[in-house]
């Protein structure tokens, strides 16, 4: 019976053959599924059956709409409040020792310091992420209300009133 | 339809993939939420605890076409409804089956002679498997369609057909 749990030359032999066997056999079930299911099942495509759902109305438009791109830095900033404090919470309730109830003192100050700087690691690069969200102003919906005047947009060209016909140069000058 | 439908006579093996295939799909069918007016209310009780649709694989109501087996067509049919009905029809996947629950959607109903908006069944618009009668029908006739569903389903083949 060879030792499996150290990591030599045997052991790193029949890690790899689990591992081709465990990727073998994923790959098959997969493709196994796949092709037997295109064996079986009816194709009957349609217009209808390739619209969009819209609860049986007549779609407007195809589903393939560009989304605005701002609700990618909502994404972002759900990341930095939600999913941080997400993972905060099981973090915070196995660090006072509810994890190893019967750990020795030793082996809690141990592992309590090691959770502590990985924690602050993670905790840091969030910040920095919140950082960036707060200098560039994402935390406010409302984007550069300070920096909008009521200017009119500078137009590209002056219109040249002179190579314009009689008519509507008159126009132009009127209005 | 599928690469191995009609191309086979029937024999051992065909058979026993049909076997395999009408138990898969009649024991977990998929109806669709589509209740139209009050036989609705009976298709909810069908499918709560006391009847319970889920014994017959059929609990799973699917808000979406996509996803769905059955049709339970469950009330009347306007014709402003009618074409809606059509197109989510369409968007169902095959096979795909329909349930005409109650009077309404059989033929019109109570609405047969002077209702101006009401479409005289559903079949003029899908193709109908099983019609349940009543107005409306009690659970236990819609469980009673479900199973006359399942029976015809079962009998289903991917078999050449006999000519």
């Amino acid at each position: 019976m060879p030792d499996t749990t150290g990591i030599h030359a045997e052991g790193g032999v029949q890690l790899l053959q689990g591992l081709a066997i465990f990727a073998l056999a994923a790959f098959l079930m997969a493709f196994v599924v796949l092709v037997f299911g295109k064996l079986f099942r009816p194709r009957n495509p349609n217009p209808d059956k390739g619209a969009a759902y819209e609860c049986g109305e007549a779609p407007v438009g195809p589903g393939w709409v560009q989304f605005n791109l701002r609700f990618y830095v909502v994404a972002l900033i759900f990341l930095v409040f939600d999913v941080e404090i997400a993972l905060f919470y099981p973090w915070a309730v196995v660090f006072g020792g509810g994890g190893a109830p019967n750990a020795g003192w030793e082996a809690l100050h141990a592992m309590r310091a090691a959770a502590l700087w990985d924690m602050l690691f993670f905790f840091g690069v969030i910040v920095v992420g919140f950082l960036y969200l707060w200098r560039f102003g994402y935390l406010d919906w409302v984007r550069s209300l300070g920096a909008r005047t009521d200017e009119p947009a500078p137009t590209t060209a002056p219109i040249r009133t002179e190579t314009v016909a009689p008519p509507l140069a008159e126009i132009i000058a009127e209005s | 339809m599928g690469w191995l439908h009609n191309r086979f006579e029937e024999n051992l093996a065909i058979t026993s993939v049909d076997w395999v295939l009408n138990w898969a799909r009649s024991s977990s069918i998929w109806p669709m939420t589509f209740g139209l007016a009050c036989c609705a209310i009976e298709m909810m009780a069908a499918g709560a605890s006391r009847f319970d649709l889920d014994r017959f694989g059929a609990g799973a109501f699917r808000a979406t076409p996509r996803q769905s087996d059955l049709m339970v067509v469950a009330g009347t049919v306007t014709f402003k409804m009618a074409s809606r009905i059509r197109r989510l029809y369409n968007q169902m996947p095959d096979p795909k089956y329909v349930l005409a629950m109650g009077a309404c959607t059989i033929g019109g109903g109570p609405y047969f002679k002077y209702g101006y908006h009401v479409v005289k069944g559903v079949d003029l618009i899908v193709p109908v498997d099983v019609y349940i009668p009543g107005c409306p029908p009690r659970p236990e006739a819609l469980i009673e369609g479900l199973m006359r569903l399942q029976d015809k389903m079962k009998r289903e083949t991917i078999a050449k057909k006999a000519e």
